[in-house]
């Protein structure tokens, strides 16, 4: 069998309990288990104690830069730069493209009304912050250039350490990332990476490298960059049925992307549910308050500056990812209202994603909270009043 | 798996850096007192531990840890109005022979890919605003301000560790201390505690616990209980006795170790050490290894429990390192010369770094000999029995008739393999002194022969450059001609018979232990040679 495998997967398919089984039956050798976000961490390691009732001593669920920071970053810190030896290097998670020159007030200095940047020779201000925070969308290149200086001790560090690496949400690394799992992908540990290229809710970085497989195609990666020496298996059918979501979440969230294959609402007894309110809604923003006192819906929305009801649990579309909830209140953006209203609108990928990451949370309810027009339709979306029986 | 090196910086008698690597097996300090034999162990024993003195050390941390001149250096300068970096001590131990990737990086001080660990005690920089402050103030600062210190103690991945992370279990079995008269000995309980699997360490705190449980269920204990709650009436609340309840551990500090019902602090130090030693050797998990660091096991202990143990040691050689500090000339030859490292002024010398030659003689005597040389404080070299004797008495002449081995000179009789021993002498900075014969060719039999030598200040060649007088005898009779009669006297000779310096010079050399003998056992005091005295002057000097 092939030693490295990408499996991909619709929202819900279960591709974490794939993972989390992979690495309860491994007996001997550390495992590895990284993803992107912390909630994403969290849940890997509930599903792994309520698997086994403690978390085994080899195995290791860490965030993808918590990894590269502990053993990408500091064990050979100084390689690249003798002036760090003996520094706490710690992580700066940027949200934009990092390293601006700034003035003495501490604003960015503007060229032709654009920032400018600390270039590659400005070693430390290109990679760290003043109080030598790594900047996240430069640690995957510090990893590989430094890897480069070692002559790949610290990948073989790596891979010595774990014999099993198993990368959940792979669709959200890019860049100088995928150098690294390149370089992993040479050694002798086995790994295994999950993804959803639907679900491109965040990217490790901003970088230009290898930009064109940035928006979830880690598959045409593993086809076209890996070279002829190594080998990795594309899995996109063992995990096609949803365990999660309903048939008509299924069906509607689908539409996002009609080129992927859509993934059916699994039929067996445990996934089924007996419920009254079941599948895709709009209400009118008026009805909000009453939909969240009578069916509890978790509120997912673009970011904090989203308004929301406060008093009603609330997450941002991208820190949902990977969570199972019952029912889930979307709040979209206007460009997710446009797509919503003609699914022909050109919907941008950030967009896109987002819109698909709430829409398949909920296992029995996905409610868009929008103003809609009595008698008009929506394909695959029922509307619902309070005041009234649901209309179609 | 092992330590193959330990570099340690400002720590105790290391001013500045000391290194010192390890052989795989057996490893033997010598040295001096004081020259830091101790120290290395105990500081090996902390970065593996993070222990010193039996506590956790992180709670306790003080000035005296640090080298004094170090200190003294930081305060005067601090005196001076200059701003000197703080002191920090720093000690590394490099593992070897082992497959330990979550160890290996180069955060160590010699910035090079390793495995291993670092354990500093450093200023924690989130005080230095209260730093600068104190500094600002112009008070007189007369310590290293150490409330503001941190240990900071990694692997060489830069990654936080804890003595349960470490894969090597150290013990240090110091049977000099008597620090340990109350309550359980940490080192035993330690080194019971390594020996068990998780499983059996889970289930003695289940059984200790049961035991603390069954106490206070105790029928009797509960009456105890209601009775003082009711006397006690100070508040509305109860008040109790129980058994402490709130330490995760507290097993290990609290059961007591017995060897045949006698507590084992009560026992003997050396049947303590014996146990000790046996148990960390006989250690049994097979995927952690065991150092064990052995401080002068002579003490306490008799001829045959020293055979023992040094049995049990050398037996011991499968996996396990151990490290020895000794002033026991009997337990370093026992334990093999190759494993001897010398310590001496912060530098360590083994014996395979000498050359080829050299090494091989020494491996062929009995090794008293070379040890005698290197545990002393100063080497006097002699050639024969009658030179011995003679210096010996002049150095008692001139000591209030005490012998220089009681004050840590050596006179060692060499025969003629001066050079040998000098090869050794020069590899230690040891210092030395040679009392020779001219053999009536000083330009040849001294100053070339010993011209490579006299480069080294530790080396000082004493003889006499009168060729005429070519042997002690000769020189002993020209020191005392202004009165031969007395010299007569106390060799036992007629003055009559021999009366000239020849004849009585002709005499000693036809008897030549049988009158040193007899003038170091006389009353009466006589004149030495010239270059016997300066040696006498030289043993004053400091080195």
């Amino acid at each position: 069998m092939n030693k490295n495998k990408l499996i991909i997967a619709a929202a819900g398919s279960g591709k974490t309990t794939l993972l989390v089984n992979q690495a309860l039956a491994v007996e001997s050798g550390a495992v590895l288990i990284t993803t992107y976000t912390e909630a994403n961490g969290r849940e890997i390691r509930d599903r792994i104690i309520a698997k086994k009732g403690f978390m085994p001593s080899n195995i290791t669920v860490q965030t993808w830069f918590a990894f590269l920071l502990q053993h990408g970053v500091r064990p050979y810190q100084s390689v690249l730069n003798d002036n760090i030896h003996s520094h706490d290097i710690g992580f700066f998670l940027s949200s934009e493209k990092s390293g601006k020159k700034l003035d003495a007030e501490g604003n960015p200095i503007l060229f032709k009304r654009r920032p400018i940047y600390w270039g590659e020779k400005d070693f430390l201000r290109y990679y760290f912050t003043s109080r030598f925070n790594i900047y996240s969308d430069k640690i995957s290149k510090f990893v590989f250039n430094t890897d480069k200086a070692t002559k790949g001790e610290l990948i073989s560090r790596i891979t010595r350490i774990y014999k099993y690496i198993y990368i959940d949400e792979i669709q959200d690394l890019a860049g100088f990332d995928l150098e690294l799992i390149k370089l992993i992908f040479k050694s002798n540990s086995s790994v295994i990476l999950v993804g959803d290229p639907r679900q491109v809710t965040y990217l490790t970085h901003h970088s230009t490298k290898y930009g064109k497989y940035a928006n979830g195609q880690i598959k045409s990666f593993v086809e076209k960059e890996l070279g002829k020496r190594i080998q990795c298996e594309v899995d996109e059918t063992t995990l096609s049925a949803s365990h999660r979501n309903n048939q008509a979440i299924c069906e509607y969230s689908a539409k996002l992307y009609p080129d992927l294959p859509a993934p059916f609402a699994c039929g067996c007894d445990s996934c089924k549910v007996n419920d009254a309110h079941v599948g895709v809604f709009m209400i009118k923003p008026s009805e909000v308050e009453l939909y969240l006192s009578t069916y509890k819906p978790v509120q997912l929305r673009w970011s904090s500056a989203s308004k929301i009801n406060p008093n009603y649990p609330v997450l941002n579309f991208g820190e949902s990812k990977g969570a199972t909830m019952d029912r889930v209140l979307i709040y979209p953006t206007n460009p997710m209202k446009e797509w919503i209203g003609n699914n022909a609108y050109p919907l941008k990928n950030e967009g896109r994603s987002k819109l698909y990451v709430g829409l398949t949370r909920a296992r029995l309810s996905s409610t868009i909270v929008m103003n809609y027009q009595e008698g008009n339709c929506i394909d695959g979306v029922t509307f619902f009043t309070f005041t009234g029986d649901a209309v179609d | 798996m092992r330590i193959g090196k330990v570099n340690i910086e400002n720590y105790k008698c290391f001013e500045g850096r000391f290194s010192a690597s390890f052989n795989k097996c057996i490893n033997i300090i010598v040295g001096d007192n004081e020259a830091g034999k101790s120290t290395i162990l105990e500081s090996i024993n902390l970065a593996l531990t993070g222990v010193l003195n039996g506590r956790y050390l992180k709670n306790e941390l003080s000035q005296y840890l640090f080298n004094y001149n170090v200190v003294n250096t930081y305060l005067e300068s601090l005196r001076q109005g200059k701003n000197p970096s703080l002191p920090e001590i720093l000690i590394e131990v490099f593992f070897d022979g082992c497959e330990l990737p979550l160890f290996e990086g180069n955060g160590n001080s010699e910035k090079v890919k390793g495995c291993g660990v670092s354990f500093k005690i450093e200023f924690d920089s989130t005080y230095q605003g209260e730093y600068e402050a104190l500094i600002a103030e112009g008070d007189d600062i007369t310590t290293v301000p150490i409330e503001y210190y941190k240990i900071n103690w990694k692997s060489f991945a830069r990654d936080s560790v804890t003595s349960r992370s470490i894969p090597i279990k150290s013990v240090l079995i110091d049977s000099t201390s008597s620090k340990y008269q109350n309550g359980s000995d940490v080192y035993i309980s330690r080194i019971i505690r390594n020996d068990l699997e998780d499983r059996e360490r889970v289930k003695l705190s289940q059984a200790y616990r049961k035991m603390k449980d069954t106490f206070i269920d105790d029928a009797s204990v509960q009456a105890i209980n209601e009775k003082i709650s009711g006397k006690a009436k100070i508040s509305d609340k109860n008040l109790s006795i129980s058994v402490d309840l709130s330490t995760q551990n507290s097993w290990e500090t609290t059961l007591m170790t017995y060897l045949d019902n006698v507590p084992f602090h009560q026992i003997g130090k050396g049947e303590q050490c014996i146990i000790k030693t046996n148990l960390a050797i006989r250690h049994e998990k097979s995927q952690e290894a065991n150092l064990v660091l052995l401080e002068e096991p002579e003490n306490h202990l008799s001829h045959s429990k020293l055979n023992l143990l040094i049995k049990a040691v050398t037996d011991s050689c499968d996996g396990k390192q151990v490290i020895i500090s000794t002033h026991s000339s009997y337990v370093a030859n026992k334990l093999g010369l190759e494993n001897l490292i010398l310590l001496n002024d912060q530098t360590v010398t083994r014996l395979p770094d000498l050359p080829t030659e050299t090494f091989t003689f020494f491996k062929k005597l009995p090794g008293y000999q070379t040890l005698r040389m290197l545990l002393c404080r100063k080497a006097v070299l002699v050639e024969g029995d009658s030179d011995e004797l003679i210096f010996q008495r002049a150095y008692m002449d001139a000591h209030g008739g005490r012998l220089p081995i009681e004050d840590g000179i050596d006179v060692i009789s060499v025969k003629l393999t001066f050079k040998r021993f000098l090869d050794i002498a020069i590899k230690i900075n040891q210092p030395v002194a040679v009392i020779t014969d001219n053999d009536s060719d000083y330009a040849n039999k001294i100053t070339k022969k010993y011209k490579d030598y006299l480069a080294y200040n530790c080396v000082n060649i004493f003889a006499d450059d009168r060729n005429e007088l070519n042997t002690l005898e000769p020189q002993f009779v020209d020191a005392n001609r202004a009165d031969l009669a007395t010299l007569c006297d106390v060799i036992r000779v007629s003055s009559g018979t021999y009366d000239t310096a020849e004849k009585v010079s002709d005499y000693m050399v036809g008897h030549k232990t049988g009158w040193a003998l007899k003038v170091f056992e006389s009353d009466t005091a006589l004149q030495y040679p010239e270059y016997i005295n300066k040696a006498v002057v030289w043993c004053d000097e400091q080195k």
